[in-house]
């Protein structure tokens, strides 16, 4: 699903060159839940915006669903985004502007769906996260973890092939967190192919491996099957 | 406080400070030529006329069917008139200063010139003309009775004598020796005799620029009744009685003789309005569009650096965390506004000059002072300090906590 | 996509109340500054007679010579823009035009029948007969007179019918007889309303205002020594007496001529430089044969219809257009830029750079359109503001016309769409990477 070989991100300025990511390579499977781990400014987050073409790579290749990503231009990239990835994002960002309903619409609008099937796509993305009552409802009158859900009904809409999240449970508390998590295992659970971007080691152990970034490279990998149980830290 | 740095972190907003020099920069060169315009006008509509305008009114006569006797009609008006309670004199002329419409000839130095030494507006009367208009006599003498003669609007003749206004005297006799002279008037082969100078007449005209503001001043009276279809008789009241006369005035005339028309009677201070109506109103157009311009800069500052202020505001906080006071977040903002003011109001003044360049070359307008431009610049600049205040008093109450939160 | 982003944008504009109230009110004022001189600027020099302006010519001759001291009157070509009596006389005698005629502007006393009312001056226009075609004056009852009635000098007279409502009630009063200074004068026709704004077939006066009162033979009136209105300009000394003006080089009256095609304009040419040379030879003129024919649009801005005033006017306003963008610009790019992170929320959600640019275009345009609307009633009221200020010779053009209106809403979604290119501009290049990385 997610592949990258050999990965390098490196910002350029006047006098120095620093690598966010070097010689990085990962490889997600279809219908796996991967949490990537690392101190701050580690680069995961560069990692997940790469993955989400929402920026350019300077070296190695990217393959996402098959596909070699190199030489898109925006539009296409644009389009890649749309039709296969849903963002989860830590802030939410949800628009303000909108209601819930509008809010989760957004991506369907740039996909051309008819308005029959765009209303069929948030009702039925909406009952899945468990908000269909409150589709009128404006952001801020929603809990931090109502906005998170909203956020991923927006992320579920298109039928993406992949989610990604960054810090998907940072803004929340406890409660909150545990709430967003079982809805991240149960949508793994039912097939969706899950990188989820966290520092917080118990999340990252909830999912089914984990890979730890320090300084741009990959450090650790652990891949041990994990007893995914809500609650429960197992460690084997 | 350190210019440098300002200046550094504005290359993040480099379009927003140009758009608010820009403003400000085209704000000041309208407000200078607008201003300096709506001053023009005014003055201009200020000119004296020569005569004593309060107290006065002109009557516009005209005789209906053709009849033979004006010249006995009009003289017995004019006693008529002047025989009235409230009048202290009465004269009949064939136009009157500020009316734009009226009679202008040449005037020459030698009879056969080929070309005219001056141009003149000629205004016919006899010898009450003077009093009537509230003239000053300041040299020579007023005409006699006798030497009043009667002339018609195609009567070709020259007058024996003539007065005339300084001004017009001065141009014919820089040295002053005008008094006594002979000159040639309407093209004629015959001397006249100037014989008196007023203070000052001016032309019935009133616009602005070319032969209308070049000959303003230039007036002869020519001892003539003017007898002809159509005259104005002006009446000068006692003091507080000018309504009273109006109404007196018109219906005595019509008990005279009812076969005349009597179009219009009015104060001479209503022809001067008439007249400058037109200056008057650019004038308060200019000064309204001036005011509205600098009211729609001062509110583009407010947004801008509102908009700005709420983009730092952590940063602000970070200040503040590290020491410093209010009035230094203040002082922040104000000489950001003062740097791009001062730009802004550089190019102005070039503008400013440059547009009043350009008008001077097509409208025929005044040059521009510089010190003028240079002036507005100053209290452009004023208002731009007194328009950020308030945004900037908003960024010194940012509190420093800010600098601790992670959004 | 069109109706998506249209409600997106009434939805922001209405979350935002004082800045969007701030840039409707920045484009309004603008708009309905410029648009108020647009107005009047358009109307002064609005082609009074279209359809008919290239085939009327006004005719000119040079009857003082380039040694003249001329008056203060002459243009710059040093040409008179008036003919004298004689030259007039000659032109119409010859007749080598389809259709013209010499005119001139007097004023008389008209004393109505009923004796109870007073006396009262009406302003007289004196041309021949062809005026009324050439012109394609509108009759309401009756017709112009003939030019049988010309040559016999007939006491005939064509009234407005603004006359003929006040003198009979607005019935029809041909046949009926109006005393003019003392004399007899028999309708013969009743126009309809006729108002050719400029007046361009004789600009010596107010140039806007309304025309004549009522019209009379030419030569009726040269006959009647009916007093010369306007402006009368005498070169050099002249004879005494009525007669001596018509013998003169006094010009004082208006002649205009029409000429429908190009070869009829050119050979009218070709017959007036002739009439010129034919004078010079017999010794009136001692100079080269200089005359001119100009159609209307030409006559008009030769003889400098618009006034400085207003030009400085016009531009005055345009400008204060261009500092209310300005200043739009900056409000709209306030708001692109403090919603950044909204745009960046969009692209990462699959919006392509031109879905953000149409949205950011459209809503310019709805704030361009509201914009429009305030500018139109501030337009209003500004042609309100000039008609009480000016002089009324301005104030009869102050009327918004359809035109008017639909050049008020285009100009204000244009502009409004130009200052919102840069902030859409910058829109399209926010990288959603770094809006959602900063926390």
């Amino acid at each position: 699903m997610l592949k990258m070989t050999h990965l390098s991100k490196a910002y350029r300025t006047e006098v120095v060159e620093t690598y966010a990511l070097r010689d990085f390579s990962i490889h997600v499977r279809p219908g796996e839940f991967v949490a990537v781990t690392g101190p701050s400014g580690s680069g995961k987050t560069t990692f997940l915006t790469i993955a989400g073409l929402l920026e350019e790579f300077t070296g190695g290749e990217y393959q996402l669903d098959g596909a070699d990503v190199r030489g898109l231009n925006d539009n296409q990239r644009s389009r890649l985004r749309n039709e296969k990835i849903g963002f989860i994002f830590q802030a939410f960002n949800l628009i303000p502007d909108l209601n819930v309903f509008d809010n989760v619409d957004v991506p369907l609008r740039y996909r051309g769906f008819n308005g029959a099937e765009r209303r069929r796509r948030i009702q039925k993305s909406l009952e899945r996260v468990g908000l269909s009552a409150r589709s009128k409802h404006y952001p801020a009158e929603l809990s931090g973890g109502q906005q998170q859900r909203v956020a991923i009904a927006r992320a579920l809409a298109g039928e993406p092939r992949l989610l990604l999240a960054d810090e998907p449970t940072g803004n929340l508390d406890t409660q909150m967190a545990r709430g967003v998590m079982e809805l991240l295992e149960e949508l793994h659970r039912d097939g969706a192919t899950i990188v989820m971007v966290t520092h917080d080691p118990e999340l990252a152990i909830r999912a089914q491996r984990e890979v730890h970034i320090v300084d741009g490279q990959v450090v650790d990998l652990v891949a041990q099957p994990r007893l995914v149980r809500s609650g429960s830290q197992a460690q084997i | 406080m350190q210019i440098l740095p300002i200046l550094s972190a504005m290359r993040r907003n480099k379009v927003g400070a140009v758009l608010i020099a820009l403003q400000i920069a085209v704000t000041l060169a309208i407000l200078c030529n607008g201003l300096f315009i709506v001053h023009q006008r005014l003055a201009l509509s200020h000119r004296p006329s020569g005569m004593v305008e309060t107290d006065l009114f002109a009557i516009d006569n005209e005789w209906i069917g053709d009849p033979t006797d004006v010249s006995s009609r009009i003289r017995a008006d004019l006693a008529a008139l002047r025989a009235l309670p409230g009048v202290v004199d009465a004269a009949n002329t064939d136009q009157y200063p500020l009316t734009n419409s009226g009679w202008s000839e040449g005037i020459d130095l030698k009879a056969d010139q080929q070309t005219r030494s001056a141009f003149m507006s000629l205004y016919m009367g006899d010898e009450h003309l003077i009093d009537t208009l509230g003239l000053r006599l300041v040299a020579g003498r007023n005409f006699e009775p006798s030497e009043i003669l009667d002339r018609g609007s195609t009567d070709r003749v020259q007058p024996a004598t003539i007065i005339v206004t300084r001004a017009l005297a001065d141009k014919l006799f820089p040295d002053g020796s005008a008094l006594g002279r002979s000159i040639y008037v309407e093209g004629g082969k015959q001397p006249t005799q100037i014989v008196g100078i007023v203070e000052r007449l001016q032309t019935p005209w009133t616009g602005t620029g070319g032969w209308q503001e070049k000959y303003f001043e230039f007036s002869v009276i020519e001892p003539y009744q003017f007898v002809d279809t159509g005259s104005w008789y002006l009446v000068r009241t006692k003091p507080g009685q000018l309504a009273a006369v109006m109404q007196s005035a018109s219906k005595r005339l019509l008990e005279l003789d009812r076969n005349r028309l009597i179009q219009k009677i009015e104060p001479v201070t209503d022809t001067r309005v008439s007249a400058y109506r037109d200056d008057r109103g650019l004038a308060v157009i200019l000064a309204v569009v001036c005011a509205a311009l600098v009211g729609v800069t001062a509110c583009g500052i407010v947004g801008l650096t509102s908009y700005w202020v709420s983009q730092r505001r952590r940063q602000i906080g970070i200040r503040r965390a590290l020491g410093a006071t209010r009035g230094a977040i203040l002082r922040y903002f104000q000489t950001e506004n003062l740097l791009i003011a001062t730009a802004g109001a550089l190019v102005g003044i070039g503008l400013a000059i440059a547009v009043n360049l350009w008008m001077v070359t097509s409208f025929a307008m005044p040059r521009l002072s510089p010190v003028w431009a240079v002036l507005g610049a100053l209290l452009v600049l004023v208002l731009g300090q007194l328009a950020v205040l308030w945004p900037a008093l908003r960024a010194a109450s940012v509190p420093p906590a800010l600098a601790t939160r992670s959004a | 996509m069109f109706a998506y982003y249209f409600s997106l944008a009434v939805r922001s504009l209405k979350r935002n109340v004082v800045l969007t109230v701030l840039m409707i009110v920045a484009i309004g004022v603008g708009i309905g500054a410029s648009m108020t001189t647009l107005t009047v600027f358009r109307a002064m020099g609005s082609d009074p007679i279209p359809g008919k302006s290239a085939e009327l010519f006004a005719v000119q001759i040079d009857n003082w010579g380039p040694d003249s001291s001329g008056s203060t009157n002459g243009k710059q070509d040093r040409m008179q823009n008036q003919l004298s009596y004689k030259d007039a006389m000659n032109l119409m005698q010859a007749h080598p035009a389809k259709a013209q005629s010499a005119m001139y502007a007097s004023s008389l006393a008209l004393t109505p029948a009923n004796p109870d009312l007073q006396a009262f001056r009406v302003h007289v226009r004196a041309p021949y007969t062809d005026f009324f075609a050439m012109f394609e004056v509108p009759f309401l009852y009756g017709a112009p007179w003939s030019s049988a009635d010309d040559a016999a000098h007939a006491e005939v007279v064509v009234l407005t019918r603004a006359l003929n409502d006040k003198l009979f009630s607005g019935a029809n009063s041909v046949g009926k007889s109006i005393t003019l200074d003392g004399h007899d004068y028999r309708v013969v026709g009743v126009m309809n309303d006729w108002e050719p704004i400029p007046k361009f077939y004789d600009l010596n006066d107010e140039k806007f205002s309304k025309g004549a009162d009522i019209y009379v033979p030419f030569t009726r009136a040269v006959e009647r020594h009916m007093a010369i209105e306007g402006n009368l300009n005498c070169k050099d000394n002249s004879e005494s007496g009525w007669e001596g003006r018509l013998r003169s080089e006094c010009v004082w009256v208006q002649f205009w001529a029409e000429l429908p095609t190009a070869a009829a304009a050119a050979d009218y040419r070709r017959f007036l430089q002739n009439y010129a040379a034919q004078q010079q030879a017999s010794g009136r003129f001692h100079w080269p044969p200089r005359t001119s024919i100009k159609n209307v649009r030409e006559w008009l801005a030769y003889e400098d219809v618009v006034s400085d005033e207003f030009r400085i006017l016009v531009l005055v306003s345009f400008s204060f257009l261009f500092v209310c963008l300005l200043n739009a610009m900056g409000l709209m790019l306030a708001k692109t830029m403090g919603r950044a992170r909204d745009i960046g929320v969009r692209r990462a959600l699959g919006a392509d750079r031109s879905a953000i640019f149409a949205q950011c275009l459209i809503e310019s345009g709805v704030i361009g359109l509201a914009g429009a609307v305030v500018g139109l009633l501030l337009t209003g009221l500004g042609l309100l503001g000039l008609r009480t200020m000016l002089s009324r010779d301005i104030a009869n053009l102050t009327h918004l016309d359809v035109i008017d209106v639909v050049i008020v809403i285009v100009l204000a979604v244009s502009t409004t769409l130009l200052a919102g290119l840069y902030p859409t501009w910058r829109a399209t290049h926010i990288q959603p990477a770094w809006q959602l990385k900063a926390q």
